[in-house]
């Protein structure tokens, strides 16, 4: 079903992304690829659905990819479009409509497929995905999960014979995962050859027949689903994988209210106009020195609650203190700092260094030398933040809200896409915030990461 | 939760038609009664499709042009009076274009201009062109939330922020553009084949009334003067 032989490939900037990579996947089986990012794993994926050789510009490519019958690299990419299926990692970026409905048929409107086969088409993917309510909607009005789902179920309607998603759980909650899993067991059930490159791996363990890891761009081993799961904890940290069993998060309830130290939340209730609340008689404490989780299902009003501690939204009712002392929206934007989910955001500047230098509390450059030290920045001093990587952005944006004495610091979704070794150096400067006696929360549904980052958990619900 | 209505679609052919000749009478009429009545049936047509409220905005903001240049003008020092009249009489005859395009925009879905605009003969690669641009307005809005609340954080003002909208602002939408063409492709976006519709556009007998009546008027900016 797929093949790939003797494939060595590298990009245009030269370093070898794969090295004389060789598997079969043969039909109907679940294939998982994993190892740590940046192994090749994406690489992979893309030889199989065609954006390697013929979406990479300046690339390098021996060896042979066949798949259901056809040689990849001599087949026009909307051939493969007919029997490969691909899912990506941003939700955001996989739609071309502005409303859902469209975008089912979109794939089918490609092929030409007559109006009338498109409707019953659309009509059997929405009743064996389960997606009724996701009918008729703003595809802008959608959450991340749901948006995936979409994506899903657009190329689900293409019916491809092989399945090629590439880190497709990096931005979902729990519940959307269940989703995705259930939707995956379905393409087995039916089938479909997958193949799955990812770093959360316990959801899928009763998906997968084998377990391809890779390292720098090789073929380590070849592990039955059997041989994978009996790996021993150790031998799962060395080879750099996320945990392969479900983790809970079994942590202290998050304190009462009412602190004199650190920031309290006092029957806080937001809402949008004269929408019922948001969040509604939410009541907590954090204190310096501790990390607090933030959880609970998307929609639940985790982003809410962000926004409206950092002042960025006005509560309807209620008090934010910090040490005992009730703080305005306005003085809030000047207390609280949130290291966003997409980083890029939030960095505006040509250099780290003017990136610090920005920051209005006027720091003196002793300090912005200890602050990147501290943070393991010093060296990138004179690199463009965007030339950064995604761990050493996030730190960028902590050292900005250090350098402007901002006591709180929120960070929302700081691991989506992370590997292991990237999620504990996140967890790393989490815990060394806290230490040094900022109020650190953590808002996130990677429940392997709260439970070694956080102290405590508001599960909001 | 925003449910689009199935109903009332404006059909981007009619549309497309419907603002050429508001075009060519806002421009050429010179008799108030043709102007005033084509209003009317532009803001009857809006309230037809069902955006009653937006038809209530532009006839109240017609009526306020309509205050200022008769009333508020004339009794204004010259150099106000003289600055703004030429602004006001202008403004007063971009309304029946402003009006079709904000029907437009609210009751033309991007996919039925998708197929109007294929059943024109179009060309693929202008139409992709223009449905990916359409569809990122609502992304960069998004965007812009995000940047600006950063922004906030970082206590930038003035100035500043204009210059530090472009860093996030280009990084994002090389990053979209990349992502987004690698999963139109593979979704078969290329495929040469002539491309169907899951909908049918069909101009109905309301289409043809409101066209007949675009026409009439039309005629009429010539005929009265």
């Amino acid at each position: 079903m797929i093949k790939i032989e003797h494939v060595s490939f590298s990009y245009a900037k030269g370093y070898a992304a794969l090295k004389d990579v060789s598997f079969t996947a043969e039909p109907g089986e679940g294939i998982l690829l994993c190892g740590e990012s940046g192994c090749g794993k994406t690489t992979v994926t893309k030889l199989i659905n065609g954006l390697i050789p013929a979406f990479t510009e300046g690339c390098a490519l021996t060896g042979k990819v066949t798949a259901d019958g056809l040689t990849v690299a001599k087949t026009p990419l909307y051939e493969l479009a007919k029997r490969i299926g691909s899912v990506f990692q941003n939700p955001k970026s996989q739609f071309f409509n502005l409303d859902s409905d469209s975008e089912l048929a979109f794939g089918l409107e490609n092929e030409g497929m007559a109006p009338a086969e498109i409707q019953s088409r659309i009509k059997e993917t929405v009743l064996s995905l389960r997606i009724q309510n996701l009918l008729g909607r703003d595809i802008f009005s959608m959450s991340g999960g749901e948006k995936q789902t979409l994506a899903f179920a657009s190329v689900y309607a293409m019916r491809p014979r092989i399945f090629v998603l590439d880190e497709p759980s990096a931005n979902l909650d729990s519940g959307a995962m269940e989703r995705l899993h259930d939707q995956i067991a379905l393409l087995k059930a039916g089938g479909h050859t997958i193949l799955i490159a990812e770093h959360r791996l316990a959801f899928l363990m009763d998906l997968i027949d084998r377990a391809v890891y890779m390292k720098d761009g090789q073929i380590q081993n070849i592990f039955t689903v059997g041989e994978f799961r009996a790996l021993t904890e150790q031998q799962r940290i060395q080879m750099g994988l996320r945990t392969l069993l479900p983790v809970e998060v079994e942590l202290p309830a998050a304190r009462e209210a009412g602190n004199r130290q650190g920031l309290s939340v006092e029957d806080l209730t937001c809402a949008f106009g004269k929408k019922s609340p948001v969040i509604g008689k939410l009541s907590f404490s954090a204190v310096p020195g501790e990390v607090l989780a933030v959880t609970g299902p998307n929609g639940v009003g985790k982003t809410t609650l962000t926004r409206c501690l950092c002042g960025l939204l006005n509560e309807k009712a209620g008090t934010v203190r910090l040490n005992g002392k009730p703080l305005r929206a306005k003085e809030r934007q000047r207390a609280a700092f949130c290291v966003m989910q997409d980083v890029n955001h939030q960095l505006f500047s040509d250099s780290v260094w003017n990136e610090c230098g920005m920051s209005d509390s006027g720091a003196a450059p002793e300090q912005i030398e200890a602050v990147l030290a501290q943070l393991q920045l010093l060296s990138f001093r004179e690199n463009h933040p965007m030339a950064l990587s995604g761990g050493q952005k996030q730190r960028l944006a902590v050292a900005t809200a250090m350098l402007s004495h901002k006591k709180m610091l929120i960070f929302d979704e700081p691991t989506s896409g992370l590997d292991y070794a990237r999620m504990l150096s996140v967890a790393r400067v989490v815990r060394d915030l806290a230490k040094q006696g900022h109020i650190v929360l953590v808002v996130s549904h990677d429940h392997e990461f709260l439970q070694c980052a956080c102290d405590r958990v508001l599960t909001l619900v | 939760m925003k449910q689009i209505q199935k109903d009332r679609y404006l059909d981007p052919r009619m549309g497309a038609l419907l603002l050429v000749l508001a075009n060519v009478a806002a421009f050429s009429q010179k008799s108030f009664a043709v102007e005033l009545s084509w209003i009317i049936y532009l803001t009857l047509l809006t309230t037809l499709y069902g955006c009653w409220i937006m038809a209530l905005k532009w006839l109240t903001a017609f009526a306020a042009v309509l205050l200022i240049q008769w009333y508020v003008l004339p009794a204004s020092p010259m150099v106000i009076a003289t600055s703004f009249s030429i602004f006001a009489n202008y403004a007063r005859r971009m309304f029946p274009c402003l009006i079709v395009g904000m029907l437009m925009v609210k009751r033309t879905p991007l996919r039925n201009l998708i197929v109007g605009m294929r059943m024109l003969h179009i060309p693929q690669k202008l139409i992709i062109a223009i449905s990916v641009t359409l569809r990122y307005f609502p992304a960069i809005r998004e965007e812009l939330g995000y940047i600006r609340d950063a922004m906030k954080l970082r206590n930038i003002h003035g100035a500043e922020k204009v210059e530090c909208l472009a860093v996030p602002m280009i990084v994002s939408a090389a990053g979209t553009a990349e992502e987004l063409s690698a999963a139109a492709v593979t979704r078969g976006i290329e495929n040469p084949v002539r491309k169907t519709s899951a909908v049918q556009l069909r101009l109905g007998a309301v289409d043809a009334l409101a066209l007949t009546a675009g026409i009439a008027f039309t005629a009429a900016a010539f005929v009265i003067k």
